[in-house]
C-alpha cells in the first residue's frame, strides 16, 4: 500500500524500473482522458436513449438507466485516473511512451495483429478455410522463425516444418470439425 | 446429511463407466498439457474446448471442461518449476520456490510435491464444496431481486479490488467496462435494443464465449510473441514421486492453504493465482523456515500448489448456487452450462440436486488422474515444453477461429474474437485484469434487470435496497471495500487501528 502511495514515479526508483513507471504515468493519463470521453459519450446516448412513454413504463426502469449511472461512474474512475497521473512526477515519460511505438516488442505483437487481421478478415472468406489456414500457419512461422528470431534460422530450415504444419493443421482442423463436429466452416 | 452421502455415492458411480473414464482420461491430460504451454491459460482452454463439447450430453461435457480447468491449473506449475515462467497466471507464486529447488538439483521433488499439494488441495476445496454449496443454496432462495442487484455489483467490485496488480481503480475501470459490453443488446425488461448501432448481429448482445476466447485467447498469443526470449528448459534428475513424509511435513501449511484456497475461491471473479499469492504470504507468516522461502523453499511450493487448486472447487461453490462464477474459467463454465441446458442458481439445489454432487465426483476423479499423470509422465511433459511458440501459436490462433464461430456459425463472433483481443492486449499492457471485465460482460443483464425490476416493484421506492438485512450487509461491504481502496482513507482506518493497539498495549 505504501508502495501504491508513492506513485508508479517514485524517488527510489532506478533505470528500467523508473522509465516503466513513467511511462506508465502518461499511459494512464492517456487512457484516462480516453474513458471519460467514452464516458461522456455514453452518458448522451443514455440520456437520449428512447424512454418509451408511449408503453407508459415506470421512469425509474427506462433502459437508459444502469447504462447512464454505469457511464458517470466510468467518468469519474478515468477522471480520477487521469488527475492522479497528470499529478505524478514522470520525467522522460512522454518520450519513454513514444519509444514503445518503435520497439522490438510492438514489432513483434503489431506483426502477429497484422498476420491475424490478413487471415480473419482476408483470407477466410475469400479463399477456401482449409488453404486460408495453411498460408497463415505457413506465414506465421517463417515470420517469426526466419525473419524476426534472434537468431535468424535460414529459410530452407524452417519452410519444411512451415509447409508440414500448415498442411497438417490445415487438415486435422477441417476434418475434425466438419466430419467429427459436424460444423460448417467460415 | 444422508442425502448428500447419497447423492455423492450416486455421483461417483454415475461416472464409474467406460466413456466417462476415457473422458477424464485425456480431458485432465489435455489441461495439463495446455496448462503446462506457456500462453495458454486454464481460461483459454475451457473457452476452446466448450466448442468442442457442445455436442455431447451435458453431464459428459460438463465432465471434460471441468478435468480440463483442474488439470491446467495443476499443469502450469511443472513450467514454473523448469523454466522459471508460469504455465498459467496460478503458478506465478510457484515459480518463486518452485524453480530455485529444481535450480538445486531438486526438480523431481518439485515437481512431485507440486503434483501431491494440488491433489491435497483440491481435495480440502471439495470438502468445502459439498459443505458449503448445500447450504448457500438454501439461504439463497431468500436472495430476492434486491440482494441478486447488489451481489452482481460486489463480484464486479471485489474482483476489480483484488485482481489488479498494483491499482484497485484499473480493477473498477475493468469491470465498470465489462458491465458496459453487457448494456449492449436487447434489454430483458422492456425488450428495448440497446448501443446496437442498427448492426442486427448486435441484437442479441456480445456472446461471451467469443469474447473469452479474443480476451484469454487471442490476447494471450500477442503477449507471449512480444517478447523475444524463450526460456531454457531445466531437466529433472532426481525421484519424482514423492515420500510420505516429505509430503505430510507440512501438513499444517497445507490445511491453512487450501482452507485460504477453497474462501479465495469463494469470492466472486477471484481466482487462482489470487489463491496462491495469498496461501504462500500466510505459509511465509507462519512458517519456522521464513528464511527460505523464495530461496528453495518446500514448503512455500506446497503453499503455492495447494492454494491454487482448492481455488478450483472454491470457484464452483458460487458458481453453482448463486450462478456468480468464482474465477474466470468458471464464467466460461456457468456459459457452457447454459448451452446445456443447466441453470446454476439457487434453484439448482431443488431442481436438479444430483449436478452439485456429479461436480463433486468429478472433481475427485480428475485428481485422481492429475495424481497418475502428473507422477508418471515426466519425459513427454518435458517434450511439451520444448514445442516452440512460433509453431504452436499459429494453430492456437486457428482454433481461437474456429471455436469462436462454431457456436453460433456466424463470421461475426470471429469479429468479436479479434477486438477482444486486440482491446484485451491494450488494457493488460497497461495492467488492467481481465478477470473483472469478464465478469461484468456475465453479471451486467443480472444486475441490470434486478436494479430495475426491483424498482418496478417499488413503484420507483429504492429504499428496499438499503433497509432489507441481506441487501445492506451486501451494500455495506461494497462501500467499505471501495473506500478501503482510497490510499488517503485506507492509511487513515491503519493509522486509527495501529494507535489503538499501541495504546491497548501500552496500558
Amino acid at each position: 500500500m505504501d508502495d501504491r502511495e508513492a506513485g508508479p514515479a517514485g524517488p527510489d526508483m532506478v533505470g528500467q524500473d523508473a522509465e516503466d513507471g513513467a511511462r506508465m504515468v502518461r499511459a494512464d493519463l492517456l487512457a484516462g482522458l480516453f474513458f471519460v470521453v467514452l464516458g461522456v459519450a455514453i452518458l448522451y446516448a443514455s440520456w437520449t436513449m428512447p424512454r418509451l412513454e408511449a408503453r407508459r413504463i415506470h421512469p425509474m426502469t427506462i433502459p437508459g438507466l444502469v447504462p447512464g449511472l454505469l457511464s458517470v461512474a466510468l467518468v469519474i474512475c478515468g477522471g480520477v485516473l487521469a488527475f492522479r497521473s497528470s499529478r505524478a512526477h514522470a520525467p522522460g515519460g512522454w518520450r519513454a511512451l513514444g519509444s514503445i511505438f518503435t520497439s522490438e516488442a510492438a514489432l513483434r505483437a503489431g506483426a502477429v495483429a497484422g498476420l491475424a487481421l490478413i487471415y480473419t478478415l482476408g483470407l477466410v472468406g475469400l479463399v477456401p478455410f482449409w488453404a486460408a489456414t495453411a498460408i497463415f500457419v505457413a506465414a506465421f512461422i517463417l515470420v517469426f522463425e526466419v525473419w524476426l528470431a534472434e537468431p535468424r534460422r535460414p529459410l530452407l530450415e524452417s519452410l519444411p516444418w512451415a509447409v508440414g504444419l500448415a498442411i497438417v493443421t490445415a487438415i486435422v482442423v477441417t476434418l475434425v470439425f466438419e466430419r467429427a463436429f459436424l460444423v460448417r466452416l467460415p | 446429511m444422508f442425502d448428500g452421502l447419497g447423492l455423492l455415492f450416486g455421483g461417483i458411480t454415475h461416472f464409474l463407466n467406460p466413456v466417462s473414464l476415457f473422458n477424464i482420461a485425456w480431458a485432465t491430460l489435455l489441461g495439463i498439457i495446455i496448462g503446462a504451454l506457456p500462453g495458454l491459460t486454464a481460461t483459454m482452454g475451457v473457452a476452446l474446448l466448450v466448442t468442442l463439447t457442445y455436442k455431447m450430453s451435458p453431464d459428459q461435457a460438463i465432465l471434460c471442461l471441468m478435468c480440463l480447468y483442474s488439470g491446467a491449473i495443476y499443469g502450469g506449475s511443472r513450467t514454473a518449476i523448469l523454466l522459471a515462467i508460469p504455465g498459467t497466471p496460478a503458478s506465478a507464486a510457484t515459480t518463486l520456490d518452485g524453480h530455485p529447488l529444481a535450480l538445486q538439483g531438486k526438480a523431481g521433488l518439485a515437481m512431485g510435491l507440486a503434483t501431491t499439494s494440488s491433489a491435497l488441495g483440491t481435495v480440502v476445496g471439495i470438502f468445502f464444496l459439498a459443505l458449503i454449496a448445500p447450504l448457500l443454496a438454501e439461504a439463497a432462495l431468500r436472495f430476492g431481486t434486491y440482494e441478486f442487484f447488489w451481489l452482481a455489483l460486489f463480484g464486479v467490485v471485489i474482483s476489480g479490488q483484488l485482481t489488479a496488480m498494483d491499482d484497485p481503480l484499473k480493477g473498477y475501470i475493468a469491470g465498470i467496462l465489462g458491465l458496459l459490453i453487457a448494456m449492449i443488446g436487447m434489454e430483458t425488461l422492456h425488450a428495448h435494443q440497446r448501443f446496437t448501432f442498427g448492426i442486427a448481429a448486435l441484437g442479441g448482445g456480445v456472446d461471451l464465449i467469443p469474447a473469452m476466447v479474443g480476451a484469454f485467447g487471442f490476447a494471450e498469443i500477442l503477449g507471449v510473441m512480444k517478447r523475444r526470449a524463450q526460456a531454457r528448459v531445466v531437466t529433472a534428475g532426481d525421484r519424482v514421486v514423492p515420500r510420505f513424509g516429505e509430503v505430510l511435513k507440512y501438513w499444517k501449511t497445507t490445511l491453512r492453504s487450501g482452507v485460504i484456497g477453497t474462501f479465495v475461491g469463494i469470492v466472486p471473479g477471484v481466482g487462482e493465482d489470487v489463491g496462491a499469492w495469498a496461501s504462500y504470504a500466510a505459509a511465509k507468516r507462519a512458517s519456522k523456515e521464513r528464511k527460505l522461502f523464495g530461496r528453495g523453499s518446500q514448503e512455500g511450493l506446497i503453499a503455492a500448489e495447494t492454494g491454487n487448486s482448492a481455488v478450483v472447487p472454491g470457484a464452483m461453490i458460487p458458481t453453482l448456487t448463486l450462478a456468480l462464477p468464482g474465477s474466470a474459467a468458471a464464467a466460461v463454465l456457468i456459459a457452457a452450462m447454459f448451452i446445456h441446458g443447466i441453470r446454476p442458481g439457487p434453484l439448482l439445489m431443488t431442481e436438479n440436486p444430483q449436478f452439485l454432487y456429479q461436480i463433486v465426483a468429478i472433481l475427485l476423479f480428475s485428481t485422481l488422474a492429475i495424481l497418475v499423470f502428473g507422477l508418471s509422465l515426466t519425459r513427454p511433459l518435458l517434450t511439451v515444453l520444448m514445442v516452440p511458440r512460433e509453431r504452436l501459436m499459429p494453430i492456437v490462433y486457428v482454433l481461437c477461429v474456429v471455436g469462436s464461430f462454431a457456436i453460433t456459425q456466424r463470421m461475426f463472433d470471429v469479429y468479436v474474437m479479434v477486438a477482444f483481443g486486440l482491446i484485451g492486449f491494450l488494457l493488460r499492457e497497461m495492467k488492467y485484469p481481465m478477470a473483472p471485465l469478464v465478469l461484468g460482460i456475465i453479471l451486467g443483464d443480472l444486475l441490470d434487470l434486478n436494479l430495475r425490476r426491483g424498482l418496478l416493484l417499488t413503484n420507483g421506492d429504492p429504499s428496499p435496497f438499503f433497509t432489507r438485512p441481506i441487501s445492506a450487509v451486501i451494500c455495506l461491504t461494497i462501500v467499505f471495500t471501495i473506500l478501503m481502496s482510497i490510499p488517503a482513507v485506507s492509511s487513515r482506518v491503519r493509522a486509527l487501528f495501529v494507535r489503538n493497539t499501541g495504546r491497548a498495549g501500552s496500558v
